[in-house]
């Protein structure tokens, strides 16, 4: 008999990748609970500043010396600002320590990132997965594009991606809701920068998770207002997340308990039966310990923390931790490199403008290193940006003070046009995360510490992902172009990958090609730890696909008897 | 890009909080006027704030800085998100700019006449342009480039300036890339955020 701490499986976070879990795992018969670390959050209710305008800021979403202060982390970024703060985790009560600078910012609620994430989703590509094996980089993928194109549209289905249909191989189309527009200059900057190229080099509309079209399955959710005001909770469910997608479809079987201030230290794991019996956790609130029960564990817990609790699991039988066997677990963090392009001034459009504050900007697909073409760095990269007219912010030179310069700066500029790169980083062993046992949380838990950087492959791609920008600008008659290669450490991408790599062979990889630990078969790794190489596209869309066919699988696993009851072999 | 741009705006607000500046201990010449003598802000100093601001950004067939609370707004920004060293230097910034009344029109700044302040401000306005030109990055911004970034900002960022002064929308509802500009008519688009 199930007592109230016993449920068929038990998915650790409540983010992108713990949301899809819980839906996949409850829409197919289980129960289960949902372990979420921080606070609870309710979808609308709960999104206290969404309506909220700037005036009523005091600060006016600015950053007080106080906050950066208190968040030693996050002040080194955007997060820190006063509009979203209580969306991201408090660096004095969960800290980290640093070998070298990492960027860690973190969402310790119901819900996690889904509700801050940029909304970017681009599915990888065949060039992605073969990438290492072609390379002889780290290990070659266990899975490929086929392997995860069927959950792709599984899952794009559900969350709703707006885009445009290219039929690129290196960006496959996804299933889309109807594109966000390109605005003019766009526009005719993609007509320039197609044709200069002869089609090799495409500018399109940045695919996101927003719903512009009828998502018939969730009726909760209505069509994006143009409000660009995501950061806070949408109230109409336009954009994905958890609590506006994925958690109402769970809740919806009767089959999920929803836990939060639940900390989970540690998987329970069972030498005789070689098998995860379920989860230690700590009370967030109250340090009160307790345990809950499982046939199988997702651990969705964002990639290093997902690790972390690896790490502190079965330690009597792996001193690494549980899924330390190959000596992998922690290494080959990956983030991706940005900060890094070109901008500049367009003439020619001063009667033009644009209407709605449109939550997303171009995108520019990778072109480097593909179809034949050798640079002297591996992989590659796409870029993000936007063409705007200069606001309020603005400089004018010309205007001293008076009537003059307030009814100028009423009026829109000039026009800008600019993109950041955002670049794929390799797998290295040496960059690493391990535990600090010196130093502990607010719950007394040993923290991380990290020992992560950019290499030459990175170093090399910078210049061209510089040269590159600038170049297409000026191509289109872009003036005063200035390229640029800012201030970028690794973790400030948000895209943490790696350290519970997938494999082959379990002794060179933490999990196998079904996102299993090789080491304790029903622990399964669906979020960004999993990730055996990074691409240069934007992670969540794969996560959510991931975690969507091992939920499948392991359902299927379940029903066949080879987890839990009998142990599954290699 | 919704990320960009939340940087750019922290960018823009930040704009005002980077200004250096070393506290310059400046012989007490006007003692009566009494501006930028405490450490803290007392209400003359934020009427002197609003005036100040008021001939950056006065009041025509649009609201102006007072309409906005502009210089209630500075004293907030300053003592919450300035460091020591740039609030000591703005404080000090309200005592050169009244001295630099009391130099063109042998009167302190709350004395003088909406025309006479404005001769002021534009002459201090052309002495910060020069200065930031030829200043190193070491230097100090000169201090009227405070008051001036946090009017535009107090002033933009304020419900009075948003829905008096710009084409303001909560709710758009949709996105056109390719509208009509009027110039002379139309006004910049602004939002909630």
């Amino acid at each position: 008999m199930a007592d109230n701490n016993t449920f068929d499986a038990i998915v650790v976070g409540s983010g992108i990748s713990g949301g899809w879990a819980a839906k996949e795992l409850t829409e197919r018969g289980l129960r289960v609970i949902m372990l979420e670390r921080g606070f609870n959050i309710e979808h609308g209710k709960d999104y206290e500043k969404s309506n909220r305008p700037v005036w009523e800021y005091p600060h006016r979403g600015g950053r007080t010396q106080q906050m950066v202060k208190d968040y030693p982390f996050l002040k080194r970024d955007y997060p820190l600002n006063e509009r979203n703060l209580h969306y991201w985790a408090n660096d004095k009560d969960c800290p980290y320590t640093e070998t070298k600078r990492f960027d860690w910012f973190r969402g310790y609620h119901l819900g996690g990132r889904s509700l801050m994430w940029g909304r970017q989703s681009y599915r990888w590509s065949e060039i992605d997965f073969t990438a290492n094996e072609k390379d002889g980089i780290a290990i070659p993928w266990p899975i490929g594009y086929k392997d995860l194109e069927p959950w792709y549209t599984h899952v794009e289905k559900f969350a709703g991606i707006q885009g445009s249909y290219e039929n690129l191989p290196q960006l496959p189309d996804s299933h889309f809701l109807p594109a966000m527009e390109l605005n003019v200059v766009e526009k005719d900057v993609a007509a320039k920068i197609k044709s200069h190229y002869n089609n090799k080099r495409t500018l399109i509309i940045g695919r996101t998770a927003h719903v512009t079209g009828p998502l018939g399955h969730s009726p909760q959710r209505t069509n994006c207002q143009y409000r660009d005001m995501c950061w806070n909770g949408c109230p109409f469910g336009a954009y994905f997340s958890t609590q506006s997608s994925t958690l109402p479809a769970a809740m919806a079987t009767g089959k999920l308990t929803v836990g939060v201030n639940s900390i989970v230290k540690e998987i329970i794991y069972d030498k005789d039966t070689k098998t995860a019996k379920g989860v230690r956790v700590i009370d967030a609130e109250t340090n009160q310990a307790k345990e809950y029960f499982a046939d199988i564990v997702f651990l969705c817990a964002s990639a290093l923390n997902s690790t972390w609790i690896l790490m502190n699991s079965a330690t009597d039988i792996w001193p690494g931790g549980l899924g330390s066997s190959s000596g992998e677990l922690g290494h080959n963090v990956m983030d991706h490199h940005f900060r890094c392009g070109a901008s500049g001034e367009v003439e020619g459009y001063d009667d033009k403008y644009y209407f709605g504050h449109r939550p997303t900007g171009f995108y520019i697909p990778r072109f480097r290193n593909i179809g034949g073409e050798k640079r002297d760095y591996l992989r590659g990269f796409g870029y993000q940006g936007g063409a705007s007219r200069n606001g309020w912010g603005r400089e004018v030179a010309e205007l001293s003070i008076g009537a003059e310069l307030k009814d100028s700066l009423s009026e829109p500029g000039g026009w800008r046009i600019g993109a950041t790169a955002f670049g794929e980083t390799l797998p290295y062993h040496e960059n690493k995360i391990t535990l600090n046992k010196n130093v502990k949380d607010k719950w007394g838990l040993p923290v991380l510490d990290f020992d992560v950087e950019f290499k030459e492959n990175e170093k090399k791609m910078r210049v061209d992902m510089k040269a590159d920008m600038k170049e297409m600008l000026e191509i289109a008659g872009v003036k005063n172009v200035r390229d640029y290669d800012g201030d970028n450490a690794p973790g400030m991408g948000i895209h943490e990958m790696g350290t519970a790599r997938m494999g082959r062979d379990p002794k060179t990889s933490v999990l196998n090609g079904n996102n299993q630990v090789w080491d304790c078969k029903n622990v399964f790794v669906t979020d960004g730890a999993c990730m055996t190489s990074a691409s240069c596209v934007n992670p969540s869309l794969t996560y959510m696909a991931m975690t969507a066919r091992a939920a499948a699988f392991a359902v299927d696993e379940l029903k066949k008897m080879n987890i839990k009851k009998s142990v599954v072999t290699n | 890009m919704n990320r960009r741009e939340l940087l750019k705006m922290v960018a823009a607000a930040t704009g005002g909080v980077v200004i250096g500046g070393e506290f310059f201990l400046a012989g007490c010449k006007n003692p009566d006027a009494g501006v930028g003598e405490s450490a803290t802000f007392t209400e003359s100093d934020i009427a002197f704030l609003d005036e100040v601001a008021e001939t950056i950004f006065p009041k025509t067939a649009t609201p102006g800085a007072k309409d906005a609370k502009v210089g209630q707004f500075m004293t907030v920004m300053v003592t919450d998100c300035y460091e020591e060293k740039d609030q000591k230097a703005f404080h000090e910034g309200m005592k050169k700019l009244n001295d630099a009344c009391d130099k063109m029109h042998k009167h302190g700044f709350m004395k003088a006449t909406p025309e006479q302040r404005k001769e002021l401000l534009v002459a201090v306005d052309t002495e910060r342009k020069d200065y930031q030109k030829n200043k190193t990055k070491e230097d100090p911004n000169h201090y009227f480039q405070a008051f001036k970034q946090l009017t535009i900002l107090g002033y933009f960022t304020s419900e009075a300036g948003r829905k008096g002064a710009t084409n303001y929308q909560p709710v758009p509802g949709k996105y056109q890339g390719d509208v009509p500009f009027r110039k002379g008519v139309d006004k910049v688009q602004t939002g909630l955020s």
